[in-house]
């Protein structure tokens, strides 16, 4: 199948070509109607007087009302052919949003944030909502879809070329909505299942301080570390955090020192986002930022 | 008649009887004060939003202060601003163009305004209540439900709305009936002045369409206040309810935005191009079929909720439909002024600049029309460009061209063309140079209503030169601010018929006597001032 | 003002006021239209719960005071009469006093407009038709006092327009009936 965005550009390029024509021809006779009757040319004679051509009437709406049955038309094949009409996905990947942060589910193994998918290889993303209405949009990847809560809608995705994408909620979902950031990686087949495997295992470190500080705060009564004991939903599943490049949905490159910076003071980078400010003692962010930068 | 304004006339210790009157000139410059007023607020919503805009991950103001001035600017612009601002005109012109001596319902005129405006200053008092709004002009639920919007501001923008709507629909009941029962002998409704007909059917499309948007308030009231369900999915609501309600009010609203502004660039173009109006009778007629279409087009604004392919198909088709008729008045502007001697006023200045603008947020339309390409740049750039083209470069531009047009009728004294001129210009300048690129920006991935962007997007050149040409639209405004002072005081006497023009309103004086006119009218034609000063040359209908 | 003298009923293509009482019905009717629509779809989810609770028996008597009521206001506007005006009024109250006590009914047995999803669509639909009998109720009140000052001064189109509104206000209530009520028998 063509992706989708291929698809879009096609029918696009059509009707903008369509536009520009009409534009040009329309701006023009209405220069051209400035310029040829402006009274300071003092033209001979008086106005005419012509009010009214059927005739012209007729064709000037027949016209437009042509070209639109072509690009309905065309409408309804691209249509057809963005959501896969014939040729079954692969893969059903679960896509959930919250305030203001993405959830991806691949079977029972949670991720946040960044969407790994296979390149050439048609996959569908079942959309809901777990709070108000967000919509998922990566525009090099193809059109949008709106999450609502209470519904499952579908979109079809389908990568051309490997590489990175970015993309971000397209409905204003409240007070963080702009930094409702998507990464998606498109990746070989075997890339994506090594990825897939090893977002699978459970977390990668076990033991020591961090660990420890983690699971004696607030933390595990939203976030997910899978191996302990913390099985939070309300945030992020964290067991592999340090595998995405983001922290906060695109707020903060992820890196040790940042992600220390951020357990300091989420709101700070991300006022009003759900995630409290936990008074943590330095040696204790420390551990905490090392712990959860070793969790790829 | 000596050129004083309806509002100097009175005896100074009178001046609060402007609280108390029933007469459609002063009501009419009272809706247009308000418009003028909120416009300005409005537009330094606008600034703040442009500031914050222009470079990427600004901290110029939070999120919080931004959502909530994409909100009000929405609200204001729409509700507080064009609208009043149409009405206004419409209050005062109409009974003026069908030689009648007042509106069907002084009294009831009287109490449209002022709950037009108390509704809006409910909305305002939010700021002063705990914060206003910020769910988005359009308010979907569930973020407006308790839940998500827990302080008092969307109960504040529930009040305005119903409160301001109500008086938009008793002002429009007042013009119908006005205009179906008040036209002077001789006036069949073939031959009303176009402004009228606008109106006429845009008070249609108030009756219609208002009424659906109270219906959602009042819902999202029950919601928020006694517990209710309508919109909240855990109690077994659907959040999509509210989208159909707001859109089967919010597309029509677009059209009652738009088609007075079309009726005025209809009077002025004809009397600048000193021709009749080019097909009467299509233009006329496309503004019913555009009223009876706009009802049946309300989920182009959903493609992308999901609700399926067929339903997708068929607002597509009828959103391409709707076009038809709107292009067809186009081409008969552009064939009014064909043949014509034109005299490029400031008013036909801002006609033609209409037509201009008016064509690429058409065009753009179109393309929202066709799913795919919406289901790409919905909720982005792309629609703000496009609804800004047709509601700032369309209506404001038109409502310019009213306002240069009928200054004189309403004052006495004329609008500087010189002001005019560099008003027109900048205008013209800033505001492409504003949205243009919005376009672009939309189409690359910038989502409306987020109050920063991360400087790896790209964006910020664009969003730079965005908030430049608002910046220009600012100085724009002021030079018409400048404009309206100092012609108020000084401008040029204008007599009775400064332009030459066609219908009723220029037989009378400037401004004209508390009962209209000395002696009610009876005409023969469309256009009863030219018959009377050609009467060799009537027009035959 | 009206052309119309007394003892010629005023037509609505040629009288401002009743022309205008029409438009504003019309716009009323878009707006309980919709809510209709909002009962209409939500009523499957609602229908066990509606089934369960309503009295449909008792609401029809109350009903039909509604419905006579209409009866007593056309011979009051024909007739000019302020005794039939005066029925109306009882009827129309008798009425909004059957919807006060089904009210207070089905808030004791936990049905209210926040409880469940029949409560909210319930309560707001027949709460909003209640507020117009309501006010319908207030302009029959002013029509009567009016007219039991100088009669002869109360215009032709006062009886039309407020016998109008009440009309309306009864077939909102035959919709609404048939959609909550009856629909709960099928």
């Amino acid at each position: 199948m063509r992706p989708p965005a291929d698809a879009i550009g096609t029918l696009a390029l059509i009707v903008g070509v369509i536009a520009s024509l009409i534009f040009v021809g329309v701006e023009a006779a209405l220069v051209y109607a400035v310029w040829r009757y402006r009274a300071s040319r003092n033209l001979a004679g008086e106005a005419a007087t012509f009010e009214r051509n059927r005739r012209l009437e007729i064709v000037w709406t027949a016209v437009p009302a042509l070209i639109l049955a072509v690009v309905f038309v065309l409408t309804l094949g691209t249509m057809a052919e963005i959501n896969g009409a014939g040729v079954a996905p692969a893969m059903r990947i679960a896509a959930t949003g919250h305030q203001w942060w993405w959830e991806f589910g691949y079977g029972g193994t949670k991720t946040a944030n960044e969407l790994h998918i296979p390149v050439a290889t048609p996959i569908d993303l079942d959309l809901t909502s777990v709070d108000v209405i967000h919509s998922f949009w990566v525009p090099e990847l193809g059109p949008k879809m709106d999450m609502l809560p209470g519904t499952t809608n579908h979109l079809r995705l389908f990568a051309r070329r490997a590489g990175s994408y970015d993309g971000q909620c397209a409905e204003f979902c409240g007070v963080e909505h702009a930094w409702m950031r998507i990464r998606v990686v498109v990746q070989s087949q075997a890339e994506f299942d090594r990825w897939l495997a090893a977002q699978r295992a459970p977390a990668s470190t076990h033991g020591g301080d961090g660990e420890r500080v983690f699971l004696s705060n607030i933390c595990v009564s939203c976030h997910t570390i899978a191996g302990t004991a913390a099985a939070g939903t309300a945030g992020p599943d964290l067991t592999h955090v340090a595998s995405r490049a983001t922290i906060g949905a695109g707020v903060l490159p992820n890196d040790v020192a940042r992600m220390r910076a951020w357990l300091a003071d989420p709101q700070r980078y991300k006022p009003g986002s759900l995630m409290p400010r936990v008074p943590l003692s330095d040696a204790d962010l420390d551990a905490l930022a090392a712990y959860l930068g070793a969790l790829r | 008649m000596t050129a004083i304004p309806l509002w100097v006339r009175r005896p100074a210790g009178e001046r609060v009887g402007w609280l108390r009157t029933v007469d459609h000139k002063e009501i009419g410059v009272l809706y247009i004060g308000m418009g003028v007023a909120f416009f300005a607020v409005g537009g330094v919503e606008a600034l703040l939003l442009r500031a914050q805009l222009a470079t990427p991950e600004a901290g110029l103001v939070d999120p919080e202060t931004f959502n909530q001035a994409f909100t009000v600017h929405g609200v204001t612009m729409i509700l507080l601003a064009v609208v009043p601002l149409l009405v206004g005109f419409a209050n005062y012109m109409v009974p003026l163009m069908i030689g009648a001596p007042d509106v069907a319902f002084p009294r009831l005129n009287a109490l449209s305004f002022w709950l037009s405006l108390v509704g809006g200053i409910v909305l305002y008092f939010s700021f002063l209540a705990g914060g206003a709004p910020d769910t988005g002009w359009f308010s979907y639920a569930p973020l407006a439900e308790r839940a998500f919007a827990p302080g008092t501001g969307v109960d504040y923008y529930i009040l305005g709305l119903a409160v301001n709507g109500a008086g938009t629909i008793i002002g429009a009941i007042n013009l119908a009936v006005t205009i179906l029962l008040m036209r002077c002998p001789g006036m069949a409704i073939s031959r009303v002045p176009l402004f009228v007909w606008m109106t006429l059917v845009t008070s249609v499309l108030i009756l219609g369409a208002y009424p659906a948007l109270t219906a959602a308030l009042v819902m999202l009231l029950v919601d928020r206040q006694l517990g209710g369900h309508f919109f909240d999915p855990s109690g077994g609501g659907q959040a999509v309810l509210w989208q159909h309600l707001f859109w089967f009010f919010g597309h029509p609203e677009v059209y009652i935005m738009v088609l007075p502004a079309m009726g005025m660039i209809s009077e002025v173009i004809p009397v600048f191009s000193r021709k009749p109006i080019f097909g009467y009778a299509f233009v006329a007629g496309s503004s019913v079929a555009i009223a009876f279409l706009s009802f049946g087009v309300w989920a182009h604004h959903m493609f992308a909720v999901g609700l399926g392919d067929t339903e997708n198909a068929i607002f597509s088709a009828t959103s391409m439909l709707i076009a038809i008729p709107t292009g067809v008045k186009i081409f008969n502007w552009i064939a009014t002024m064909i043949g014509g001697r034109l005299r490029m006023t400031t008013a036909m200045l801002f006609a033609v600049g209409f037509i201009a603008m008016f064509v690429i947020g058409g065009l753009s339309g179109v393309a929202l029309a066709v799913v795919p390409i919406d289901l790409a740049v919905t909720d982005s750039y792309f629609v703000v460009a496009h609804l800004h083209y047709v509601l700032f470069g369309g209506t404001m531009l038109g409502i310019f061209a009213g306002a240069y047009y009928w200054f004189p009728k309403m004052t006495g004294r004329l609008l500087s063309e010189g002001l005019g001129r560099w008003h027109f210009w900048l205008t013209f300048a800033g505001f492409n140079l504003t949205f243009l690129p919005q376009h672009w920006l939309g189409a690359v991935g910038m989502p409306r209503r987020v109050f920063t962007y991360a400087a790896s997007t790209g964006w910020g050149p664009l969003n730079l030169i965005s908030t430049i040409g608002a910046a220009i639209l600012a100085v724009a405004m002021v030079v018409f601010f400048v404009n309206l002072v100092r012609s108020l005081r000084s401008g040029e006497i204008a007599g009775d018929d400064p332009w030459d023009a066609f219908t009723l309103e220029w037989s009378t004086t400037s401004p004209p006597p508390p009962e209209n006119f000395a002696r009610i009218p009876a005409v023969t034609g469309r256009r009863p001032l030219w018959d009377r000063k050609h009467p060799e040359a009537r027009d035959q209908r | 003002m009206s052309a119309a003298v007394l003892g010629r009923r005023p037509k609505i293509g040629q009288d401002r006021t009743l022309l205008g009482v029409v438009i504003f019905i019309a716009s009323e009717s878009v707006f309980f239209l919709a809510i209709v629509l909002a009962y209409v779809a939500y009523r499957e989810a609602g229908l066990a719960t509606a089934k369960a609770n309503l009295d449909v028996v008792r609401t029809a008597i109350f009903s039909i005071a509604l419905f006579a009521s209409s009866g007593t206001m056309a011979m009051a506007a024909s007739a000019r009469s302020g005794a039939w005006l005066a029925a109306t009024m009882i009827l129309g109250a008798i009425f909004l006093i059957g919807q006060g006590t089904e009210y207070a009914r089905l808030l004791n047995e936990g049905v209210g407009p926040g409880s469940a999803l029949f409560g909210t669509t319930f309560f707001t639909l027949t709460g909003l038709h209640g507020i117009h009998v309501l006010a319908g109720l207030v302009a029959l009140a002013a029509l009567f006092t009016a007219n039991l000052g100088r009669a002869r001064a109360v215009h032709a189109v006062a009886w039309e327009a407020v016998g109008f509104y009440w009309h309306f206000v009864d077939a909102v209530w035959v919709v609404v009936f048939s959609v909550v009520y009856l629909g709960t028998l099928v």
